[in-house]
């Protein structure tokens, strides 16, 4: 497979996601540049300016209208997808480090750093409120005060979202009441990444404590464990197979005193069945940041430490090759 | 290319109806069209099939003018109508004076990669591969050669006290297995002796007693050596004469051995003199040795035992 290779940004990836059709790619770095991308020919649409920081996370609605990016510029801002205009600014008190819209696209939900003499805060928005936005007022406003949020996704009908730790714990909170559902802690180290599947009803989990494992979305039931050498940075799950990528390598601090090959900065393909890896794709120069399985599951996109995305089409032996176990 | 020849029917059903949109795929070769190109030749566009040729002038640096053939594949894809409709959105923000299509600036193609399968095979020589270190780290790399410990020679806390002693008892040993190696020598008839039972050839010198011949000389040679000293440093041209000449003052000479290369017949460099008695010697070394003898110096010195 030849790669399209996206040069929009000149920081390290933090994120990258696709829309719920597929064609398009949003892609955030630790640039102030929101970038979407048509994704069948790498085409870039356009860029979402405004940010002043480093932007951590991105999400888009379900039916692509809103674009939501939380940067460390200690704001959260809402965009109009077709025109690259910010339609809300959010202002917090410390940097936004997750966000995410519900199904209906009308709650976003983000999450915020502990920094500063802050707390770590899960706030909710209704966005057909406006007060809400003008006032900058949460509905709820859910303060973590153990360990603060790494990562965190709406869980299933949006009843709740389920959000890792920095130590390693993951814990479902309620959209309605803002308790604690549930909770478990089976990683040791913080928790990089949470994806979910196609039906929701699965998510993956990618984990500083170099392994990936895969739960159950409404009971936190932990199930399968994907294990590797080096940090996990990211896992996203395939809509058509049953495959994990797991896309990580050497810490960035350790990178410039190892070389790609020993670096491990592979994406590294897992059965969910069998927790065996089957296949490697190489590339990137650095550990990569972040992965993203088109919805169509025949191509999947990877953003790395050394600033680029990739989008990868599959070639026809990944769509032959059977797992021996 | 997108185009955006689509019906647009209010029906839901039709958000799932499949509609073509064209998309240009990357070439390696874009290149933005220099403003100044307008006086020459327009671009011109050829759609063949599948192919679509652009072939457009402008003047490189050195004002000549070059031609750009740039060679499209339309592929057309089939998507649902929404996604059609995105596609036909405006470009905004930094990519808003995009010209359609791929920007060379910020979306290349990269270099053909695979993914690599991994059977299970692979992954156990990997494992493999991952062992000998393992053993590697639970063997000891250095070891003392004086008390056997987990450091070098030289940092062996032993080696003012062992070291010595180690060293007396090994020529000890020394000495013994030298004693050992003569002792086959000495009495190799019962090793032999079996040999010839079977009735098979045996040379004469392997026979019983083939190496006691010339037994008698033994002695006489032993009490040579006593008084044998070794002349080196003699220069090519000495005879067993000038040896003669030389040393006779000294005392009555039993034997002179010179070294002599067997083709040429010149002297190696060195002579054996065995005189009837030792003290005779003793004076030849104090007399000779240091000699000057035709431009060289002469080293004389007590010849050691010959080991056969």
């Amino acid at each position: 497979m030849r790669p399209i290779l996206l040069q929009g940004h000149e920081r390290s990836i933090t994120q990258i996601k696709y829309n719920r059709d597929g064609d398009l790619l949003f892609t955030v770095a630790k640039d102030p540049v929101v970038n979407v991308w048509y994704s069948v020919n790498g085409e870039r649409l356009g860029t979402y300016n405004g940010h002043t920081g480093a932007v951590w996370c991105v999400d888009v609605d379900w039916e692509t209208r809103h674009v939501l990016s939380g940067s460390a510029d200690n704001s959260c801002r809402l965009w109009d997808c077709e025109t690259g205009k910010q339609l809300a600014l959010l202002q917090t008190n410390s940097a936004v480090r997750t966000c995410g819209f519900d199904f209906g696209g009308n709650i976003i939900m983000f999450s915020t750093d502990k920094q500063m003499g802050y707390q770590c805060f899960v706030s909710f928005i209704d966005l057909r409120d406006p007060s809400q936005i003008e006032d900058n007022e949460p509905y709820m406003k859910i303060p973590c005060s153990e360990s603060k949020i790494t990562s965190a996704v709406w869980g299933p009908l949006g009843e709740n979202i389920i959000a890792g730790h920095e130590n390693g714990e993951l814990n479902h909170y309620s959209a309605k009441s803002g308790e604690i559902v549930n909770s478990i802690k089976e990683h040791s180290k913080q928790i990089n990444d949470i994806q979910t599947s196609r039906d929701m009803t699965m998510f993956v989990t990618a984990s500083k404590d170099c392994t990936s494992k895969l739960f159950d979305s409404t009971s936190l039931e932990h199930q399968k464990t994907f294990r590797t050498e080096r940090p996990v940075n990211s896992a996203a799950v395939s809509p058509i197979y049953d495959h994990v990528v797991l896309g990580g390598g050497q810490e960035a601090m350790d990178v410039t005193t190892t070389s790609t090959r020993i670096g491990k900065f592979e994406a590294r393909f897992f059965h969910v069945a069998f927790e065996e890896e089957f296949g490697r794709v190489k590339g990137h120069f650095g550990p990569i940041n972040s992965l993203a399985f088109h919805p169509d599951g025949k191509s999947y996109s990877s953003g790395g430490e050394d600033g680029y995305v990739r989008i990868h089409y599959f070639d026809p032996q990944y769509f032959d090759f059977e797992f021996e176990s | 290319m997108p185009t955006g020849d689509y019906d647009s029917k209010p029906s839901w059903a039709d958000q799932v109806e499949e509609e073509g949109i064209d998309v240009e795929p990357l070439s390696p070769q874009i290149k933005k069209q220099d403003p100044a190109s307008f006086v020459l030749d327009t671009p011109r566009e050829v759609i063949n099939g599948n192919i679509k040729t652009i072939t457009e002038y402008k003047l490189n640096d050195k004002d000549k003018k070059i031609k750009i053939v740039r060679t499209f594949k339309i592929e057309t894809l089939k998507a649902s109508k929404v996604v059609a409709h995105r596609k036909n959105w405006k470009k905004f923000g930094n990519s808003e004076y995009d010209p359609p299509g791929p920007n060379v600036a910020t979306t290349t193609v990269s270099d053909d990669v695979l993914m690599t399968f991994i059977t299970n095979k692979e992954d156990l020589n990997n494992q493999e591969e991952e062992d000998p270190m393992n053993k590697l780290k639970g063997q000891k790399i250095v070891s003392c050669r004086i008390c056997k410990g987990d450091h070098w020679t030289t940092r062996c806390p032993y080696k003012d006290t062992l070291g010595p002693m180690q060293k007396e008892l090994a020529e000890q040993l020394g000495l013994s297995t030298a004693d050992k190696e003569k002792a086959p020598g000495a009495e190799p008839e019962p090793a032999q002796a079996p040999v010839s039972k079977t009735g098979k050839y045996v040379p004469p010198s392997l026979r019983d007693g083939g190496s006691r011949r010339g037994e008698s000389m033994q002695p006489n040679r032993r009490a040579d050596d006593n008084a044998t000293i070794r002349v080196t440093n003699l220069s090519e041209d000495t005879r067993e004469t000038d040896l003669q000449e030389l040393f006779r003052p000294f005392g009555s000479i039993s034997r002179i051995y010179l070294a002599k290369d067997k083709t040429t017949g010149q002297s190696k460099g060195f002579a054996f003199i065995s005189f009837h008695r030792r003290e005779d010697a003793a004076r030849a070394i104090a007399g000779v040795s240091g000699f000057g003898y035709d431009h060289l110096i002469l080293n004389v010195e007590w010849a050691k035992p010959s080991t056969n």
